[in-house]
């Protein structure tokens, strides 16, 4: 049954509407619309989509990689100093984008603590799409931290126990039981992960640079055009606002339960 | 970087709250400079300040950045330009008054200290393996410097060991002075006391150089009244010792 609301909630709500809905639709006002089959088929357009798809799912499937673990055992160890380490996997939300750029640089770059080492393996990360990747992925695999521990708390731990006593290994039940229950959590955490990631501008132009067709992602490509031509810019913005929406409405608020 | 997106928006959003009903206190202005102007032009505002009692805000940023946040409505006072392209978008759009050149640059290559690819002649820019960061094209230093590397005859060579296209002239001066490229193309004024140590600079022969000339006026819908045309003066006549110590040379 539906409850209705006090009219100032209806009101103060509509202000919120409108308060995402009016800078889109400057966008669609300013946007020149004569020359958008001409700009979203330019250089910049096609390469930055291609670099923004290349890093934002680099960054997903990294952020998958270390998140996921590092959620479970957040969610799951206790040892001394759990609470500073819960507060530094969250600490990339919170950070200045452009701080993680220079943090990145100074672990990964050439005089970086990491930098000796990964040029010995042939590795060099700023500067390239994959350091663009990184610094997208450091940025938002805090997402998925926390998606793995929130859903890990309102697991049913009597499944795993099961397992368990049925005479499956820590690793059997990780992979047949909890991984499983824990896909709706870790699914949405990888695409507000993603969505972060194809948002991320200060840490990757820090780190990064800003490159057409290596490190140039469509934030970045929004930013320079927005210097020069603004026209440009507004185009390139709604492609990513359409893609952002597209989504989110596929998503459907299934994130809102992370964290419930 | 991110702030400075930051302070496009706010910029943007000053602009709509002042608008023609509320003018700005007539006792300060606001000064859009290109960054390579940032040092002198704090020098510069400070003494202002102290003459006329009045308070100088400043925004500097890459000169295409300026001049498009000016014509989206940023209520700027006064605008210097790295270029007169920019200016002259400005002054077509809102237009401008009291429009003078104020001073030249040239451009020198820069490289980390320790000079890691051993670069000795700005020739070598185009070889092999150089990392090289320009400002974006469309930022005056950028355009001049890619000018500069037609006039060298290796405009293709070096272009292709370009790793990034910063957003204005401080940016390719971080990346150089943090050591994560091996050279850059920036003002010789970039080289301020701040980084002298981190960089090592290699002239570029005059007869290949670009000499970058910089326009400076007062925004015809300037709110601060008389105050934007002094400023103008001011930097046309005693700001010109601060730009002459920085290395800026004479109009």
């Amino acid at each position: 049954m539906r409850r209705r609301l006090p009219a100032v909630v209806v009101a103060f709500a509509a202000l919120g509407a409108a308060f995402v809905l009016l800078p889109v639709a400057g966008l669609l006002a300013r946007a020149p619309w004569e020359r958008t089959g001409e700009l979203l088929t330019s250089d910049v357009a096609i390469e930055g989509a291609r670099v923004s798809l290349i890093v934002s799912l680099g960054a997903a499937a990294l952020s998958l990689l270390v998140g996921v673990p590092l959620g479970l055992l957040l969610g799951r160890a206790s040892f001394p100093g759990l609470t500073v380490l819960r507060a530094l996997a969250l600490l990339p939300l919170v950070l200045p984008p452009v701080v993680a750029g220079i943090g990145l640089l100074t672990a990964f770059g050439r005089r970086g603590l990491l930098g000796g080492p990964a040029r010995a393996l042939g590795l060099e990360l700023p500067f390239t799409t994959a350091g663009a990747a990184i610094a997208a992925a450091f940025v938002s695999f805090p997402f998925i931290v926390l998606a793995v521990e929130s859903g890990l708390r309102s697991l049913d731990t009597r499944l795993e126990d099961a397992a368990a006593s049925l005479g499956a290994s820590k690793w059997y039940v990780l992979r047949k039981v909890t991984l499983p229950l824990l896909a709706p959590q870790i699914a949405a955490g990888a695409v507000l992960a993603w969505a972060r990631a194809l948002g991320e501008f200060g840490a990757t132009i820090t780190f990064a640079g800003n490159f057409r067709g290596e490190t140039q992602t469509m934030p970045l490509a929004v930013f320079e055009a927005l210097q020069s031509d603004p026209g440009a810019a507004t185009v390139l913005s709604l492609v990513l606002v359409v893609l952002s929406l597209a989504v989110l409405i596929a998503l459907r608020g299934r994130f809102v339960g992370v964290g419930s | 970087m991110k702030s400075r997106t930051a302070f496009l928006a706010a910029a943007m959003l000053v602009a709509n709250a002042c608008g023609s009903d509320e003018p700005a206190a007539p006792d300060s202005i606001t000064v859009f400079a290109a960054a390579s102007l940032t040092e002198s032009f704090i020098q510069i505002a400070a003494d202002f300040e102290d003459q006329h009692g009045t308070k100088v805000r400043l925004s500097f940023g890459p000169s295409d950045g300026l001049a498009t946040q000016i014509q989206e409505g940023a209520p700027a006072d006064v605008f210097a330009s790295a270029s007169p392209k920019w200016m002259d978008a400005v002054a077509e759009d809102p237009g401008v008054t009291d429009r003078a050149d104020f001073a030249r640059n040239v451009l020198v290559v820069i490289t980390p200290a320790d000079n890691p690819a051993g670069l000795d002649s700005a020739e070598d820019l185009g070889r092999p393996g150089i990392k090289l960061v320009l400002a974006a094209e469309g930022v005056p230093v950028g355009d001049y410097a890619r000018e500069f590397l037609g006039n060298a005859g290796i405009a293709d060579d070096a272009l292709a060991n370009v790793v990034s296209n910063e957003d204005d002239v401080k940016g390719v001066v971080q990346k150089v002075a943090l050591g994560e490229a091996d050279a850059g193309i920036v003002y010789r004024t970039d080289v301020t006391a701040a980084v002298a140590g981190d960089v090592a600079v290699v002239e570029i022969p005059d007869d290949i150089n670009v000499i970058a000339v910089y326009p400076i006026a007062a925004l015809e819908r300037s709110p601060g009244g008389s105050l934007a045309p002094e400023f103008v003066t001011y930097v046309l006549g005693p700001g010109q010792t601060v730009l002459r110590e920085a290395g800026f040379l004479p109009p």
